[in-house]
């Protein structure tokens, strides 16, 4: 259970650690859209030159950012096959069925897959350099927009902030009731496929059981330290833009530039 | 069977070669003697609890090797084998109420024993004897385990273990939040299963009192491995040296120490039974009950 890259956060103090959180998310968020202006290779190069740079200022080696890819792996390649077998322009390399290989189903293929690669590790670098809650702040932060429209966006970040705190805490108590009931005899993952689902049930009662109430302890506490929802408040951890932030918002639209650049080589 | 419990060389490492790796234990050995009660002291984050789960196989060591119950466990063992052993140790779990889960307290102390092959009467029995023991009336047979209270889900929970019939019964920390009675209570369950059954009792416990009263074998934990081994008169003989580790002695040793050094002629004693029979005679009173 511990084996979850995706959305882990590995502490660091790196020059991107450091970097506001709300700046990364957008240009996480950016990057996503921009990656499309690259139409060739020159474009692809550079996308990936940047993302490469990236990663080394965090200073956590390539190694996690690939472990990151494994879970990814499946959708990645469904999604590669897909493009190589149902684009029938361009020159018939092979044919087989109603499956067509052809030359430009191969060619967007790899690209697919490359920009797929790069976008999961450029978003991976957002999981990795930043504390899940300061993640949930800076949505908060770039949905203050909305409250005009009468969306709780306060109650709404509250909620994924707690949910966030809670999730270590969960996979905790079911890693110590999973080891209680199998000190009672039950072999998780083993036998067939109801079997498998049935073994869960003693784990799963006890952790929703343990949930629910710790979910009422939780409010009780907030209401008697006079929690109200609605209300303007402060933030412990506040959000702060500085230089760094520009200068990563500068080096992010020179790329932008530079990769509309390569669409005219 | 010989039921002696042996760890040879033994090491773990949380999470080993991730970067979250963190060495729990090292060189751990030591043997806990078959029908032996046996208490584990230790700080928090000594080690202790890494131990235990290695003691009923949920988790196999790093290095080094176990010896329970006719098998050997080390870093290759298979899972098949680890039930097999597993039928043998009754594992109490700090607060043992979180395992609950069945519809009924009766439906939940059966569970235990139908896994490991029991028929639905055979079970039943079991469970019958198990609430017995720990005092859980057959009017809550049928109640729900969450409509009960704090201390007697615990007892359910325990009874869910004592089902099995296990021959080796771990403890880690079954008296936490309990009243004192409470505690008590389920501490007096434990020595006589330890007695009547003849059972290997294996005590995790920040409470020296329990230890000085029950235990005839002491294992202190510092720093993830064993640092000293005895009976509790051993251990508690130095005061010192288990306060340099984080520790104490009981009460009752406290103050016969403190009398001796007043000059009077008085033995370590363990618990408050030992401590008035040697004050007793000492200030002309009668032999206490």
């Amino acid at each position: 259970m511990n084996n979850l890259i995706l959305g882990r956060y590995l502490p660091g103090d790196s020059w991107v650690h450091r970097l506001d959180a709300r700046t990364k998310f957008i240009l996480s968020m950016l990057f996503i859209f921009v990656i499309f202006l690259a139409n060739n290779v020159y474009g692809y190069l550079l996308a990936a030159v940047f993302v490469m740079i990236s990663i080394l200022m965090t200073g956590l080696g390539f190694k996690v950012f690939f472990d990151g890819l494994k879970p990814l792996a499946m959708l990645m390649l469904i999604t590669t096959f897909l493009q190589l077998f149902f684009i029938d322009t361009g020159q018939v390399l092979a044919q087989w069925w109603i499956f067509t290989v052809t030359t430009d189903g191969v060619v967007n293929s790899i690209i697919v897959f490359v920009r797929f690669m790069l976008i999961i590790m450029f978003t991976t670098i957002l999981t990795l350099t930043t504390p899940p809650l300061e993640v949930a702040d800076a949505m908060e932060a770039l949905m203050q927009p909305l409250r005009k429209i009468g969306v709780p966006v306060a109650e709404l970040a509250l909620m994924v902030s707690i949910a966030l705190r809670f999730v270590p805490t969960l996979m905790d108590e079911a890693q110590t009731i999973m080891n209680a009931q199998r000190a009672r005899g039950v072999a998780f993952n083993e036998g067939g496929l109801i079997k498998r689902a049935k073994s869960y049930v003693p784990l799963l009662i006890p952790l929703f059981v343990n949930a629910i109430k710790r979910a009422i302890e939780l409010g009780d506490a907030m209401e008697a330290r006079g929690y109200r929802d609605g209300e303007q408040r402060t933030k412990f951890r506040a959000l702060k833009f500085t230089q760094r932030d520009t200068v990563a918002a500068v080096a992010f639209v020179i790329f932008t530039v530079a990769l509309f650049a390569t669409r005219y080589i | 069977m010989d039921m002696a419990i042996v760890f040879k060389e033994v090491g773990f490492t949380y999470q080993a070669g991730t970067p979250f790796a963190t060495p729990a234990l090292h060189d751990v050995n030591f043997t806990i003697p078959e029908h032996s009660f046996t208490a584990v002291i230790g700080h928090t984050g000594s080690g202790k609890s890494t131990m235990v789960q290695q003691l009923d196989g949920l988790i196999l060591p790093t290095t080094g090797s176990i010896e329970m119950a006719g098998t050997t466990i080390t870093a290759d063992t298979k899972k098949k084998q680890l039930n097999q052993m597993r039928r043998h140790v009754g594992m109490v779990f700090q607060f043992p109420e979180s395992q609950l889960f069945e519809q009924s307290v009766l439906a939940d102390v059966k569970f235990g024993p139908k896994n490991y092959g029991l028929s639905d009467a055979e079970a039943i029995n079991a469970a019958k004897a198990a609430l017995e023991l720990v005092h859980i009336a057959p009017d809550l047979y049928d109640a729900s385990p969450f409509d009960l209270s704090g201390g007697q889900m615990r007892r359910v929970a325990i009874a869910g273990v004592l089902a099995m019939e296990p021959e080796v019964l771990i403890l880690d920390e079954p008296t936490a939040g309990l009243d004192p009675v409470g505690q008590n209570e389920l501490m007096q369950l434990f020595a006589d299963l330890h007695q009547a059954r003849n059972m290997t009792v294996v005590l995790i416990t920040h409470q020296m009192e329990y230890v000085g009263q029950y235990a005839d074998n002491v294992l202190v934990f510092d720093g993830g491995t064993v640092v000293k081994t005895g009976t509790p008169e051993e251990i508690f003989a130095d005061s010192q040296w288990l306060r340099d580790h984080q520790l104490d002695v009981p009460a009752a040793t406290q103050f016969a120490d403190a009398l001796e050094a007043k000059g009077m002629p008085i033995e370590p004693a363990l618990d408050l039974d030992q401590l008035a029979d040697e004050i007793a005679p000492l200030i002309g009173g009668g032999a206490h009950e």
